[in-house]
């Protein structure tokens, strides 16, 4: 369980994140989005104890993260994948942090082994490409065991095989009852991996909602070789109805099921009865209002 | 905090500027069993009556500059890496009390700067003695180990010293150009200011500048540095002392206030 309460975060006149309240809750991926400069990784380091917040707090299980004595037993956290020192080879970035939380070192290699970093384990990082980073910052994110985790962006520059494993990966620690935080910019990604959404926009909480009402049902879409008449009789049963540019009809107010029913009554072929909802990026955009954050 | 010091010593040794800097230090000794073997040279191509006119500046202590040159730098680079790479909010994410990340941090640099500084210097006047022998050329000390052991002790301690100065200036300034650029200033261009500063203000400051401590601490004066040589045992380790406390506490204050 994340709380952010009422956080404000100021670089000079900057204000990075705005008055900001939100939770994040266990069992579940929440996605944090919002437009470049919104505030999210502000907000994640104010979480981490990174950055000192201007006013109100976060605290993560009830506590502010650096009173934590092993922090890395509690929360994992992936921020930067850049921010490793490019002479040290995976094995001895991960054991100096698992000596620091008290991690047996079993663990870091079976965890170097889980991102299938296992060949590369005794290279330099310097050497490594993007991805290679991301797995390796998740490692250390997963290296203690943590009920909580933040990523932020974690799946920047890795292959479809690499996103595919990410996604599962999170919905699996979900499922076993984690909290997972994470950022992204990839809506599609997102609408695969998150069932919980917190949007902001210059540092302020635009929505905080499940992510199936965001892409709920908007209309359905229907084609028929008898197009007027099965308007007609849309229409009349009470269903808004308009002609679409392909030749076909989006319906709303009604569901496939009374669509279908109906034609059957009037004895209308139909062609196609497909329910659309809004896709998140099409909503995303609707709610950030499609610029930039600020 | 054992979990911290633990944790610093395992970054410091996979650190690629400690190899390289630990390196150095090999090559500087290696250097001065060369200088020392050009010197045995020259004094045996002297007629016996004009050996005397040879003088060679105290090996020892030429290595125990370089290594105090050296492991400055490292003090630096074992902190101006992490800002420079961002690693320093993987650290305090890994260990967010950052007062116990810098004293684990200053207690490894300090013990790795002590004991290379001390075998660098003991490497030094070991090769020194096996290549000089009996000769007796100026400069250099034919007095047992135990007679010059006072003087290697406090020259191990400046380097920690140093080496302590260079990870706060680089916590306070959080570049390494900036921190490398400070200790210079501080160890090279401050004493000569101070030389043309009126007698007898030179001397007096001059005396706790960084680099006349150690002469003084260990009670055989400066005779070849611009320092004074004014204080006495206890006082030049208490301003040894001061070197390291007062950059320490601003560099504890700024990370404690600052955003990582
Ligand atoms: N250390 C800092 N100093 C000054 N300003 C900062 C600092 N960090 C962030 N900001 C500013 O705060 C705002 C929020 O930045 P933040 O990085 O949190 O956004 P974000 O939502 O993570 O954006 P992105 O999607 O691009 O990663 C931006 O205007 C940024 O310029
Ligand atoms: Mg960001």
């Amino acid at each position: 369980m994340i709380e952010v309460r009422e956080l404000t975060k100021r670089f000079g006149r900057t204000v990075a994140v705005d008055g900001l309240t939100f939770h994040v809750k266990p069992g579940r991926v929440t996605g944090f989005l919002g437009p470049n400069g919104a505030g999210k990784s502000t907000t994640m380091r104010v979480v981490l104890g990174l950055d000192r917040p201007s006013s109100g707090e976060a605290l993560v299980g009830g506590r502010r993260y650096d009173r934590m004595r092993h922090p890395m037993r509690e929360v994992g956290a992936l921020l930067d994948a850049g921010a490793v020192q490019g002479g040290r080879t995976p094995l001895a970035h991960l054991s100096w942090m698992a000596r620091a939380n008290r991690i047996g070192r079993d663990r870091v290699v079976s965890m170097i082994e889980q991102v299938g970093l296992a060949g590369v384990a005794r290279k330099r990082v310097a050497g490594f490409s993007l991805g290679m980073r991301q797995r390796l910052g998740i490692a250390a994110a997963l290296l203690g065991d943590p009920a909580v985790l933040l990523l932020d962006e974690p799946v920047n520059g890795l292959d479809p095989d690499g996103v595919r494993w990410i996604r599962e990966l999170l919905r699996g620690l979900a499922a076993e009852g984690r909290t997972v935080l994470l950022s992204s910019h990839l809506m599609s990604e997102m609408e695969l991996t998150a069932d919980h959404l917190v949007i902001i926009g210059r540092g302020r909480l635009i929505a905080d909602t499940p992510m199936r009402e965001l892409t709920a049902v908007r209309d359905v879409l229907v084609r028929s070789s008898r197009a007027d008449d099965l308007a007609a009789a849309l229409s009349a049963a009470g269903g808004t109805v308009a002609a679409e540019d392909g030749g076909g009809l989006s319906v709303r107010g009604l569901d496939p099921k009374e669509i279908g029913e109906l034609a059957a009554r009037h004895a209308i072929p139909l062609h196609e009865v497909t329910p659309r909802g809004a896709s998140l990026e099409e909503t995303y955009m609707r709610l950030t209002g499609g610029g930039a954050g600020r | 905090m054992i979990d911290a010091l633990a944790a610093e010593w395992l970054k410091l040794r996979t650190l690629r500027s400690t190899c390289v800097v630990l390196g150095v230090i090999g090559v500087v000794v290696a250097l001065m069993a060369l200088l020392a073997w050009y010197a045995v040279r020259l004094w045996e191509g002297l007629p016996p009556g004009q050996r005397d006119r040879l003088e060679v500046s105290s090996l020892p202590e030429l290595a125990n500059w370089l290594a105090s040159l050296s492991l400055a730098v490292l003090g630096v680079l074992a902190c101006s890496g992490e800002y420079a790479t961002g690693m320093i909010r993987t650290t305090f994410t890994v260990l967010p009390s950052r007062g116990r990340v810098l004293a684990a941090k200053a207690g490894v640099v300090a013990v790795v700067a002590f004991c290379t500084g001390l075998a660098a210097v003991l490497a030094t006047w070991a090769a020194g003695r096996l290549i000089i022998g009996d000769r007796v050329i100026r400069g250099q000390s034919a007095e047992a180990l135990s007679r010059q052991m006072p003087l290697f002790l406090a020259l191990s301690l400046s380097v920690a010293m140093f080496a302590l100065l260079g990870l706060c200036l680089a916590v306070i300034t959080r570049s390494a150009v900036a921190a490398i650029a400070a200790l210079v200033a501080v160890w090279y261009v401050l004493p000569i200011i101070v030389n043309n500063v009126p007698a007898p203000w030179n001397e007096r400051i001059g005396s706790v500048l960084p680099g006349a401590l150690a002469g003084q601490l260990a009670g055989t004066g400066n005779p070849q540095s611009l320092g004074g040589e004014l204080l006495s045992p206890l006082a030049a380790l208490a301003v040894m002392v001061a070197w390291v406390a007062v950059p320490y506490a601003l560099a504890a204050v700024l990370l404690a206030r600052r955003d990582a």
